[in-house]
This record gives C-alpha cells, sequence and structure tokens, in this order.
C-alpha cells in the first residue's frame, strides 16, 4: 500500500469503485411486485412486519420504473406473458428477474394440461433466482433474494470484459 | 313423604296427562293433591317443550321448497302448449330442451309471464357433449316465486348459433361472452361479442374436445414434450 499510505484521514475505507457499485445495488434492490396468483400473498407476507424484508434492504414498489428486482410471483398466462415482458423492458438497468412458485418457473401444476399458462416466465424474460414452491414460504423468497445479493455482489458493473 | 303418597300422586299425574283430568282432583287428602297439582303442572310444562324440540327436527322437511321438477313439469307443460315446435326430443322432468330457432321469444315469454316470471339468470355455460354437438345451459330462478328451472339448447359444432338473451339480462352479457370464449357458440344478436377472458388473437376454442394447442403464441413457444407430471 505504497502509494495509498498516509494519505488519508482515519476512518476512510479505500476500495475500487465497482465493488462499492455492486455493494451499493446489492443492498438496496427494490424489487417490483408482480403478484400474478397465490405466490403474491407469500411475496406479501414476505414484506409484511414478521419477515420484514426492509431489514435487508428490500422494498416492494409499484412501478417497474422505481424497481431493480422484478419478482415475478404466480402463474403467467400467455395473456400475461405479452405484459411481463413490456414491464421488463420498461424496468432501468440494472434489472434482475426472480421467478417465483412453481409455475413461474415451470408452468408448475399447469404444466399438462394448461393451455392457457406460460411454461417458465424464463421464455420470455432472463431470470436470475429461481425460488421452487408452490408457493414457497416466505423465507425461502428470502433465501432466494440473499442469493440474489450475493450474485449482485459479485457482478462487477465497471469492468469491461475482454474477447 | 311417604311412597304411597309419592305413588299415588305419579299415578294420578300420568292419569291426568293421558285425559283423566279428574285423577288428581279426586285425591282426597289437600296437601297430596296440591303436591299432586304442582307435579302436573311441571309435567305439562315439560311435555310441551319435548314436542317443541321434536318440531324442530322435523321442520327442515316440512318447510322444503316445492319440488323444483314441479316447476320444470309446469313450464314445460305451458311451453309446449305455447311454442308447440320449440321442445327438442323427449323431454324429462330435471330440465328442458330446447330448439335454438325460437329461444329469444321463448326467454322474453318466460322472463315476463307472471306464472313463471324468471327474473334472474344464474348461470350459463357451455358443454361440448362430442359428437359435433354443443349444448348451452341456462339456470333461471324467479326470486318472486323462488322457483327455479334449466334450460337446455343443443346445436351442431359446424352451425353454433343461439339467439342472445343478453337484452333480457343484462348478465347474460358476460356469460354468454365467456361461453363464445370457451365453446365457440355464437349468441346471434349479441351487442359485443369479443373474447372476455382469453387473448382477442387467441385461435381455436380451448374447452372443446377437438380443441388442439397452438405451438406459438407471439413468439413464445408452447413445449410439445409434456412430461413428468404423471
Amino acid at each position: 500500500m505504497g502509494l495509498l499510505e498516509n494519505r488519508f484521514d482515519d476512518n476512510v475505507v479505500v476500495e475500487k469503485l465497482d465493488k462499492l457499485l455492486s455493494w451499493a445495488r446489492s443492498t438496496s434492490p427494490w424489487f417490483f411486485q408482480f403478484g400474478t396468483a397465490c405466490c403474491a400473498i407469500e411475496m406479501m407476507a414476505a414484506a409484511a412486519s414478521r419477515h420484514d424484508l426492509m431489514r435487508i434492504g428490500i422494498i416492494p414498489r409499484s412501478s417497474p420504473r422505481q424497481a431493480d428486482v422484478m419478482i415475478v410471483a404466480g402463474t403467467v398466462t400467455m395473456k400475461m406473458a405479452l405484459r411481463v415482458k413490456k414491464l421488463y423492458e420498461q424496468m432501468a438497468d440494472p434489472k434482475y428477474v426472480v421467478a417465483m412458485g412453481s409455475c413461474a418457473t415451470s408452468g408448475g401444476p399447469y404444466w399438462q394440461h394448461g393451455y392457457h399458462v406460460l411454461k417458465g416466465v424464463d421464455l420470455v424474460i432472463p431470470v436470475d433466482v429461481y425460488v421452487p414452491g408452490c408457493p414457497p414460504r416466505p423465507e425461502a423468497l428470502i433465501e432466494g433474494l440473499l442469493k440474489l445479493q450475493e450474485q449482485i455482489l459479485e457482478g462487477r458493473p465497471l469492468t469491461r470484459k475482454t474477447g | 313423604m311417604s311412597e304411597d303418597k309419592q305413588k299415588l300422586i305419579n299415578d294420578a299425574v300420568e292419569k291426568a296427562l293421558a285425559g283423566d283430568a279428574d285423577a288428581v282432583n279426586n285425591i282426597e287428602d289437600r296437601v297430596t293433591r296440591a303436591k299432586a297439582k304442582a307435579a302436573l303442572v311441571k309435567a305439562q310444562r315439560e311435555q310441551p317443550k319435548k314436542e317443541d324440540s321434536n318440531d324442530d327436527a322435523s321442520k327442515p322437511d316440512e318447510k322444503e321448497p316445492p319440488v323444483s321438477n314441479n316447476t320444470v313439469q309446469k313450464v314445460s307443460a305451458s311451453l309446449a302448449a305455447k311454442f308447440p315446435k320449440s321442445l327438442d326430443g323427449e323431454q324429462n322432468s330435471d330440465w328442458i330442451q330446447l330448439k335454438p330457432e325460437n329461444w329469444f321469444e321463448i326467454a322474453k315469454w318466460l322472463k315476463d309471464n307472471p306464472d313463471f316470471y324468471f327474473d334472474s339468470l344464474q348461470c350459463n355455460t357451455g358443454f361440448d357433449l362430442g359428437e359435433g354437438l354443443l349444448e348451452s345451459r341456462y339456470n333461471f330462478h324467479s326470486m318472486k316465486h323462488l322457483h327455479c328451472v334449466e334450460i337446455r339448447i343443443r346445436v351442431s359444432a359446424e352451425k353454433p348459433d343461439i339467439p342472445s338473451v343478453e337484452s333480457l339480462w343484462r348478465v347474460a352479457d358476460w356469460f354468454e361472452r365467456e361461453t363464445y370464449d370457451m365453446f365457440g357458440i355464437n349468441f346471434t344478436g349479441h351487442s359485443d361479442l369479443r373474447r372476455i377472458l382469453l387473448p382477442e388473437d387467441w385461435e381455436g376454442w380451448p374447452l372443446r374436445k377437438d380443441y388442439e394447442e397452438q405451438e406459438t403464441y407471439h413468439g413464445i413457444v408452447v413445449p410439445k414434450v409434456k412430461e413428468g407430471w404423471e
């Protein structure tokens, strides 16, 4: 640390800007509440006082413009699939997607006979974290969101990939 | 009190309850007579209660609404007299099978006729009977007479035209749109016959038996191999 030594006051941390950015992003991924079915109830429970997502910096937003993470909570029908895509496109970068529950990950119970159900939301938008369960409990969703935070923390937004 | 007197009182009360009023009055001893009368009053007070509870148990049976089959037969008979050519095939006591041609006039008559006054359309749904036959079923209820009837109208899948009753019952608007959405039954005269649940550009009628899923929808692939849930 020869160059930086004794150049700053106490209580100053020196770190790469890259890491600072990803740390800031990972600690406040506000999510776009996209509840389409029963998983939405568990998502609401996760955000409510008992599980309290706000203590890990996660706040529900009702507009795609203000959100970083889209939690697709519930069955996505073919009719809704086009809207999901449109809303995802309306979100500002950087944006992440959590597919919550069996329906959003694979079509769930509608896999075989649901003529109207999208078989997994990853057919229309890129998904970062899949949370299995039907519906997953709030603890499972929190686990998924913590995984997402780890993923964001590993990201290097300013580093350009070469090759 | 001695056992003899108690027995006397009990016997007198039993007799009095059976209808012999003098049995108590004929007791000579005043005190015993008074006690017997008190016991009789007590017994009488308990007895009607028992009858009441019996009545409660039996009341639901008595108060059941008139058997709906009667209404169906009544409506069916009136229909046969007024619209003799509209009944479709053999009738039974559970529902009325109609031909689609005069359906609007019949529906108007069912609604306006003071004897039936079916002012509430409770449900309209469709059925695919297979063999190229579709059926639309209507459940009517009368708020005034508290009776109900089921009407079934059968049409061929090639020409599934049934007159709309949307202008008679406003609720039929969405009912018929749903039946149209799922079975493709064409309700002629409906003011706004569009799909109600599925998107506008959906192909096919999903609750028909010969429905086949589309392979792609707006570029979204619908997986063909669907195993793993059996």
